[in-house]
């Protein structure tokens, strides 16, 4: 005979969230694009349309089978607050719609840093782990710069410097890209700054934030981090009395996929690369890997280990 | 070093275990442990109360490149993470277990640092070594530029114990003590399954196992406990022996030995948490050297004196004014 | 208890007298760890007798340490490596003493946020184990000292009991120096308060420790003529004066140690061997060093005195 005992609070559970096959970002809104008009708005979806329907074509299903592509539209309440949703949505969706694009998903970019008691950006920062320079042993904590995040080694600093003065070994040293091919783009990322105690996350880092929101990879205390809401009869008057993720769309495939791909006009590039530089240096949880990886293999849809590769993007030019 | 084939397990695993007291004056309780080993935002401490209470902090990554110490003057590189965590029983001893499964790198390079954080807890071996004398070198390495997993497992116990929520009264003044280890795969390893403690010197224990299969979670939790009860065994016997009992007739020895009652004498429970594959190991070591057997011994004499002192305590004359 | 050595000028018998504070605590049966962070000069090696730690730390001392480059420092058991034949073997109820020694050479440049982390984690760590952390700094406003005021007013090391022995001859020039090191411009209280610890605990935390004082009615005076006799008594009460006049009075002193004929010659533990076998060193001297040990935690020494 056989008994088994087990207590939940050692082995807590990890909850999954449904997944599409590809989410599709067609644009991010800034106050300037708003103010410039609706025109400003069509011509920049009649940009994307083409990229999106590439999108849509290379995203490929297991044979017989519909891939499931949700496309997602985020606006920023963060660093800016202009208008309000009752003006600015019906515009957006009309705008879009009039380009053949339908925006599934709208979001807040104030949703990254944080929604009713969970704060995603804080999620993913307790899960950075640095890439080590070689030479690394453990034997010394890593040399982080307390909100900044780089992929290489920086120059020696002043306390360095000063440290090494009796040693002998001074001068400056150029910083370094790690993964470096002989010579370094060299990139160092600030995440958030301070002021009066308060924090605020920075543009590329809540970027990243978002993309890891859109590959379902982010669990609080093993739970889901953003779970869509109904589209409401009407739009609100403020931006915080609108759900941070709202499925406009009811008939759309889930918000989180294995993949992600952004059409962004060129600008968002150097942003784009922080991003790179984040989620190059975030470790996902293992549960939540193991979960997709199962779920992948089961649907028979090829995902690659490393969460990096899970996201793409076509930059356009401006008009 | 052979790439890891499915369902084989790995074929080494190195850790390093560190063990002392939690720098507090009273046992803390479950539910401030959430706080202290909640070293990561948004992830859970686990905690069970049976048999005893124990709470597990989530496990932290580092990022680690470079030398693999192999016991011979040539060292191979190595990329990847180790996992650390922190273990706290009955909120009075605390550990901090790193560990680090080896794998063989496909290429002579190092690959894109997300590549490595796809495989949490593992290290991949750049250049040709085998797996005993990976352990080996792991067991032998002094201070230097190979892997040092003990620095991290220290940084993690000051952090703890530095951190806020502890009043640092702890009862008494104790040793962290280090244990580190090793697992190979038996058919790597060309031995028979089995294991090998050694007492290093006063805070230093060296263990290598030789295992059919290695499951990383059970084997860790077999050194940690392992770890912990050398820790006990260890540290009561210093309380007996600076207690002066033996030599000291006085009231000093209870007095000192009160912490040791009070703190240690319930922690004892060998094998208590340990995976079913991997129970003749402890088996062997209550065999020899018989760790429950000087466990007993020690408290017995513990018990004796408090006996004795309390019997004379009550005979000497009372005084009447 | 962390205890911090300190003095305004060099020579002024400082490591030699915390030396032998630590040992007579170790012999008490405490577990004393001696922390050598005067880093311009590191004598301990040579107090404490043990040739490997003056040959030996060239890589891992607190220098080394306090820098980043190794996880931990060096530690030398004194009761194993002393090459002093009285040290050599632990006495039966004493505690451990090991001393953490510097680097040879190894400069007085360790500042910057870092290495006030590390000191910071090295105090927490050794506090878990010792007793008694003994912490002998340079001599006059360093960095080790700014250093350790600044580890002592972390958040992490609040509850950590810390003490704070200045040593001073018994001249003018030394009295006066001391004082100012402790209450002057830029001096311990000065600088802890800019830290923000708190100014009346800081104050109260901080005893003086007369080194190497002559005392006429010792036998190294009998020689002396009635008028110099007279003579130094004059002095002595002028230097009474001055001390108390200066905040170093009675109140605040710790204990005296008198001037001895073995360490005049020697930097060296004082063993009741010393005393009692060969006879060099005078009781007094011994018996000053175990007053002091006692009067390190001895409640009635360290209250307030306002
Ligand atoms: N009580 C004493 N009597 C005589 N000489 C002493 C006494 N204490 C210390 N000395 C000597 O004074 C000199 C300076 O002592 P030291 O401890 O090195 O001072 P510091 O550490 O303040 O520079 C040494 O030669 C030492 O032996
Ligand atoms: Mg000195």
């Amino acid at each position: 005979m056989d008994t088994t005992f087990r207590e939940v609070s050692a082995d807590p559970r990890t909850a999954s969230v449904p997944l599409s096959h590809l989410s599709l970002e067609i644009g991010h809104l800034y106050m300037d694009d708003f103010a410039a008009g609706p025109a400003r708005l069509r011509e920049q979806f009649a940009r994307v349309k083409p990229w999106a329907d590439a999108a849509r074509a290379a995203c490929t299903a297991p044979a017989g089978r519909r891939p499931r592509i949700s496309t997602c539209f985020l606006i920023d309440d963060y660093f800016t607050r202009f208008s309000s949703p009752a003006e600015v949505v019906p515009q957006l969706i009309a705008e879009a719609e009039a380009c053949g694009l339908t925006i599934d998903y709208l979001a807040r970019e104030s949703a990254c840093a944080e929604t009713d008691g969970c704060h995603p950006a804080r999620l993913v920062e307790s899960r950075l782990v640095e890439s080590p320079p070689p030479g690394t042993n453990g034997s010394r904590p890593p040399t982080t710069a307390t909100g900044w995040l780089s992929n290489g080694e920086r120059s020696p600093g002043l306390d360095h410097l000063l440290a090494e003065a009796m040693g002998g070994d001074t001068g400056w040293r150029p910083p370094r890209e790690t993964e470096a091919r002989r010579h370094s783009v060299f990139l160092d990322v600030e995440l958030w700054d301070e002021q009066h105690g308060r924090r605020t996350w920075s543009c590329p880092y809540l970027a990243a934030v978002w993309q890891l929101l859109r590959l379902g990879l982010l669990r609080d205390r093993g739970q889901e981090v953003l779970h869509p809401a109904d589209r409401p009869e009407t739009f609100p008057h403020s931006w915080d009395a609108l759900p941070p993720l709202v499925r406009l769309n009811p008939h759309a495939d889930p918000f989180a996929a294995y993949r992600t791909f952004s059409v962004l006009a060129s600008r968002f590039l150097p942003i784009e690369h922080a991003v790179k530089i984040v989620l190059e240096q975030w470790a996902p949880e293992e549960p939540v890997l193991a979960q997709l990886a199962e779920r992948a293999g089961q649907e028979g849809v090829p995902l690659p280990d490393d969460v990096i590769a899970r996201v793409g993007y076509v930059f356009h030019g401006q008009p | 070093m052979r790439p890891d084939k499915p369902g084989e397990g790995p074929a080494v695993l190195l850790g390093e275990v560190r063990t002392g007291l939690l720098q507090h004056s009273v046992e803390l309780p479950l539910s401030a442990t959430d706080r202290l080993l909640g070293l990561r935002h948004g992830e859970r401490v686990r905690s069970s109360q049976r048999p005893n209470v124990q709470a597990h902090s989530p496990d932290l990554l580092t990022g680690v490149d470079c030398a693999l110490a192999t016991g011979s003057h040539r060292s191979v590189r190595g990329v990847g993470t180790v996992t650390a965590r922190a273990v706290l029983t009955e909120g009075r001893v605390l550990q901090a277990s790193v560990r680090a499964r080896l794998a063989a790198a496909e290429g002579a390079q190092r690959l894109p640092w997300s590549h490595y954080l796809a495989r949490p807890g593992t290290v991949e071996v750049i250049g040709r070594a085998e797996a005993p004398a990976l352990a080996d070198g792991h067991l032998t390495a002094g201070p230097g530029a190979t892997l040092d997993l003990g620095a991290i497992a220290e940084r993690m116990l000051t952090g703890i114990q530095g951190g806020g929520g502890l009043d640092r009264r702890a009862p008494f003044r104790s040793r962290r003590i280090r244990l580190r280890w090793t697992a190979v795969r038996a058919d790597l390893a060309g031995e028979a399954p089995g294991g090998r403690l050694t007492v290093e010197d006063d805070t230093l224990r060296t263990l290598r196992l030789t295992l059919d299969r290695i499951d990383p979670a059970e084997v860790t939790a077999f050194c940690e406990d392992l770890a912990l009860h050398d820790w006990l065994l260890s540290t009561l016997g210093r309380l007996i022996e600076r207690s002066g009992l033996g030599s000291d007739p006085g009231p000093g020895p209870v007095l000192k030995l009160r912490p040791a009652v009070n703190h240690l004498m319930h922690l004892w429970m060998p094998g208590a948490r340990v995976a079913r594959p991997l129970a003749p190991l402890w088996d062997g070591l209550e065999t020899r050297p018989g760790f429950s057997r000087q466990w007993a011994a020690a408290v017995q004499r513990v018990r004796d004196h408090l006996a004795l002192q309390a019997v004379g305590l009550h005979a000497q004359p009372v005084r009447k004014d | 208890m962390l205890v911090f050595a300190t003095s305004d000028k060099g020579g002024t018998g400082r490591s030699v007298t915390s030396a032998n504070i630590a040992y007579r605590r170790a012999l008490l049966g405490d577990d004393v760890c001696y922390l050598d962070f005067d880093f311009g000069s590191p004598t301990s090696a040579a107090v404490f007798d043990v040739p490997s730690a003056l040959r030996g730390v060239d890589q891992a001392g607190l220098h080394s340490y306090l820098r980043g480059n190794v996880a931990e420092p060096k530690r030398v058991n004194v009761w194993s490596e002393s090459d002093s034949a009285s040290l050599r073997n632990r006495p039966s109820g004493s505690g451990q003493l090991v001393l953490v020694p510097g680097d040879r050479g190894g400069g007085e440049f360790v500042t910057g946020g870092d290495a006030v982390r590390r000191c910071t984690e090295l105090f927490l760590r050794l506090e878990e184990e010792f007793d008694i952390i003994l912490v002998d700094l340079s001599a006059g406003r360093s960095y080790a000292a700014e250093m350790v005021l600044e580890a002592t007013s972390r958040p992490e090391l609040a509850e950590v009991v810390t003490r704070w022995l200045v040593f001073h001859r018994w001249t003018r020039q030394h009295i006066i120096a001391a004082s100012g090191l402790v209450y002057g411009d830029r001096g311990i209280m000065a600088a802890g308060a800019a830290r923000g610890h708190d100014e009346d605990t800081l104050r109260d935390s901080v005893r003086f420790v007369r080194a190497a004082v002559p005392d006429p009615s010792s036998p190294m005076f009998t020689q002396l003529r009635p008028a110099q006799a007279a003579w130094l008594r004059a002095c002595h009460e002028d230097l009474t004066r001055l001390a108390s006049q200066h905040r170093l009075g009675q109140t605040l002193v710790l204990g005296t140690v008198p001037l001895d004929p073995v360490l005049q010659w020697q930097e060296q533990l004082i063993t009741d061997d010393d005393v009692l076998a060969s006879r060099v060193a005078n009781t007094e001297t011994a018996e000053a060093f175990a007053a002091l040990a006692v009067a390190l935690t001895h409640d009635r020494a360290w209250e307030s005195p306002l």
